[in-house]
């Protein structure tokens, strides 16, 4: 090695990753740090996962509804709401141009008793009825199993379902408001906190299992008509048109207008988003006093290296910048192994709450952020210490 | 005396004890919180009972909850009535309508409780006060926790509820629990003017109160033996369980709150440990020349022991204190039913002791580091 070389690696601060070697310099001191910080980020993610949960099983039903356009009474105020309009609106839609098929979706989330094929009590579940020709949902399961709906009093159930229904298996027979079905298949959607599961049927079955239903499935009130449109038509004329044909007593959406309809009402009425933001900020305040308290210990135990570094000549914006990097490493540290462990905990907790926890870009930059808004604050605070080194103490 | 050791060694540095208390007391903080939401979160479905007077309650056999309690014959009121002990079985109705303002707009899901209005079921001064008022044909009280989606919940508004003309006779405060956005009560006769499909001789539920002295215990068994099986009987404390365990096992209530309780847990002893060791690093030099002057390593370890319960001690009553207004402030918005009572004060007591103990062990390994030769 050149002296020029030695200089290089040892003396000039560009060339020396001082604060990733302060960082690994002692590999106990790191595991304890990173363990530290990785908890508060845990404890973040846990929370802003939770909320995410929240929103997104309330809002699963809506997202796998199969229609470009949505026609929905204008009364109503969410989704899970029954609030039906005539059938006949669906033949006045059915002849707007640009429009290719309109198919009614029936609901009931008052009404349907299911009986747990296992025991003897009853839940009220969600229950959904459409065409078996033209399944109303994008989920894979029903697509698949919707043609055996045209069987004699035949159900498809939710397999995630809370377990306490008996739904998982897809299969045997059970009764529906005292009347026996056939489960036929299933499908995996997963409770909401409205409903603990869903049923999906025919028509012809919906109008049989309603109790005190005197209708024939022709008569029965629709709930949403779906709209597909023609290829090549835009949604927003075709959306118009829709507008001016209908009666005013309903309106038609969009799909992604729908789904920022039932978001609004979740938003207003849910007390959850606060709960949980409130612990992702308990989660920010107890990393920042862990991440202080570690940034501040590990400057301690170093005071003599950036002592003697102050006797060599070094600017005190020198070493404010060597913490503040390593802090922004600390960071980087504590949340890569508690990124990789909220994986595990999301999934462990998602299969035994059915709630849907799914780590996503979003999470990750958020909650990223708020490590690295953390760690830089407390290595900010925490600088004083170094700028009060004196050389003359260490000797 | 290591305990005088460990308290002069605190108040020598006053300012950066306190900081350390401050961390201690957010740990201790969070547990308060988390704990208060285990079990004050599924304490909701218990909103609307906790108001309302009765020793025993009678239900469907099918009740899972109150928001689907079933229903059953008005004939068993009339068969508990005949028990010796029980003073009076109130019928409770229950139905689910469509609230919309009078000029149209959304259709709004409302709960409907029906009541004789005389029979003082709730023990809530507004109710009580506009007992009266609910007796006028076509008359409602509202909660005025209904939500804002309702629009203004003010006296004389006239909406239609289940399609029925409807006129606000006044608001009261107690909050709509599990039961749904917005809670009307009306009089029984009121209740069947909206639901006049209902078959007037089922109830959802039988308020039963028992004449002075009477065991609620012995009484239930009592009517339990001489009511048929498509009823069942509940004392106030077995209903409270049902309705709990009801939150927090069949839905995701238990887990998600449980977790935070688990993750405050291991959150208090990181923060603790992180500031013990602090603590320690700064006094390394005392506790070398303790060393030095011949104290042992277990001597050592004591006033370490005893430095983390007392900074703990003088951070747990700051804690209560404000643990106390944050459930107050939540009380007062989510109408959740937060309270302290002496387990759960004893319980984060006890929780704050091990994460003093177990945050204690863990840096002592910091003080071994301690040379004397170092100092001087």
């Amino acid at each position: 090695m050149t002296v020029a070389e030695t200089h290089r690696r040892f003396v000039d601060p560009r060339f020396v990753p001082l604060a990733l070697r302060n960082l690994l310099a002692n590999k106990g001191r790191l595991v304890r740090s990173s363990a530290g910080i990785g908890f508060a980020v845990l404890l973040m993610l846990v929370q802003l996962g939770f909320e995410r949960g929240f929103f997104d099983a309330s809002l699963a039903t809506v997202r796998q509804l199969d229609g470009d356009l949505v026609i929905i009474s204008r009364s109503n105020y969410r989704f899970a709401s029954a609030d039906p309009f005539p059938r006949s609106y669906l033949a006045t839609a059915a002849k707007v141009a640009g429009v290719l098929s309109v198919s009614p979706l029936y609901a009931a989330w008052q009404s349907f008793s299911w009986k747990d094929p296992a025991g003897d009590q009853s839940y009220l579940v969600q229950a959904f009825a459409f065409d078996p020709d033209h399944p109303a949902f994008l989920l894979p399961g029903v697509k698949a199993d919707a043609a055996r709906l045209k069987e004699e009093d035949a159900v498809i159930v939710d397999r995630r379902a809370r377990r306490f229904l008996g739904m998982a298996s897809g299969t045997g027979k059970t009764e529906i408001n005292g009347r026996p079905v056939q489960i036929v298949g299933g499908f995996a959607l997963g409770p909401d906190f409205m409903s603990d599961g869903t049923v999906m049927m025919s028509e012809a079955s919906f109008a049989r299992l309603l109790p005190g239903n005197r209708l024939s499935a022709a008569d029965l009130p629709v709930e949403f008509g779906m709209v597909k449109i023609g290829p090549g038509a835009d949604p927003s004329t075709v959306q118009q048109a829709l507008e001016a044909a209908l009666p005013h007593d309903v309106r038609v959406l969009t799909r992604p207008q729908l789904i920022a309809f039932e978001r609004d009402f979740q938003a207003d009425v849910s007390s959850a988003g606060p709960i949980f933001w409130m612990g992702t900020v308990v989660g920010f305040v107890v990393g920042m006093l862990i991440s202080y308290q570690i940034i501040y210990t590990d400057l301690s135990d170093q005071l003599p290296q950036y002592a003697t570094l102050k006797g060599m000549g070094y600017e005190n914006s020198y070493l404010v910048r060597v913490v503040i990097e390593q802090a922004a490493l600390s960071a980087l540290a504590g949340y890569a192994p508690a990124w990789l462990a909220c994986l595990v905990v999301y999934r462990a907790i998602g299969a035994v709450s059915l709630l849907p926890l799914h780590m996503t870009w979003e999470l990750t930059l958020l909650s990223f952020s708020l490590t690295l808004g953390m760690c830089l604050l407390s290595g900010v605070l925490a600088v004083r210490r170094v700028i009060a080194a004196d050389p003359a103490e260490v000797f | 005396m290591p305990l005088q050791v460990a308290w002069r060694m605190l108040v020598d540095q006053k300012g950066r004890t306190a900081l350390a208390t401050g961390g201690i007391f957010i740990a201790i903080l969070l547990v308060f919180i988390e704990l208060g939401f285990f079990v004050a979160v599924p304490q909701g479905g218990m909103l609307i009972y906790d108001h309302m007077r009765f020793d025993l309650l009678v239900c469907s056999n099918r009740y899972l909850f109150q928001a689907q309690s079933g229903q059953f014959p008005r004939a068993r009121l009339a068969v508990a009535r005949t028990v010796a002990e029980v003073k009076e079985a109130s019928p409770v109705y229950l139905g689910g309508a469509k609230w919309q303002d009078a000029n149209g707009g959304l259709k709004v899901d409302i709960s409907v409780i029906g009541i004789d209005p005389q029979a003082g079921i709730f023990a809530v001064p507004d109710i009580e006060r506009q007992s009266a008022v609910m007796d006028r044909p076509d008359t409602v009280l509202v909660d005025g926790a209904t939500r804002s989606l309702f629009g203004p919940l003010r006296a004389e508004r006239v909406v239609d509820i289940a399609g029925r003309r409807m006129t606000i006779g006044g608001v009261y405060k107690l909050g709509t629990g599990f039961l749904g956005l917005g809670i009307a009560l009306a009089s029984e006769a009121n209740f069947f003017r909206m639901f006049p499909e209902r078959p007037p001789d089922t109830v959802n539920l039988g308020l039963v109160s028992l004449k002075p002295g009477a065991d609620p215990d012995r009484t239930a068994e009592a009517l339990r033996a001489i009511l048929p099986a498509d009823t069942q009987v509940f004392t106030r404390p077995e209903l409270a369980a049902h309705e709990v365990a009801y939150w927090t096992t069949r839905t995701a209530t238990g887990l998600i709150f449980g977790s935070g309780l688990v993750v405050s847990f291991v959150v208090g002893i990181m923060v603790l440990y992180q500031t013990l060791a602090t603590q320690i690093t700064r006094q390394l030099p005392q506790f070398a020349t303790l060393k030095a002057i011949g104290h042992t390593n277990r001597y050592l370890d004591a006033i370490v022991l005893l430095e983390s319960f007392l900074i703990t001690a003088v951070a747990f009553v700051p804690a209560l204190g404000a643990a106390l207004l944050i459930y107050a402030l939540i009380r007062s918005e989510t109408l959740l039913p937060l309270t302290l009572n002496a387990p759960q004060l004893g319980a984060v007591f006890l929780i704050t002791l091990v994460m003093a103990a177990a945050s204690a062990f863990l840096s002592l390994g910091g003080l071994r580091r301690a040379d004397p030769a170092e100092v001087f």
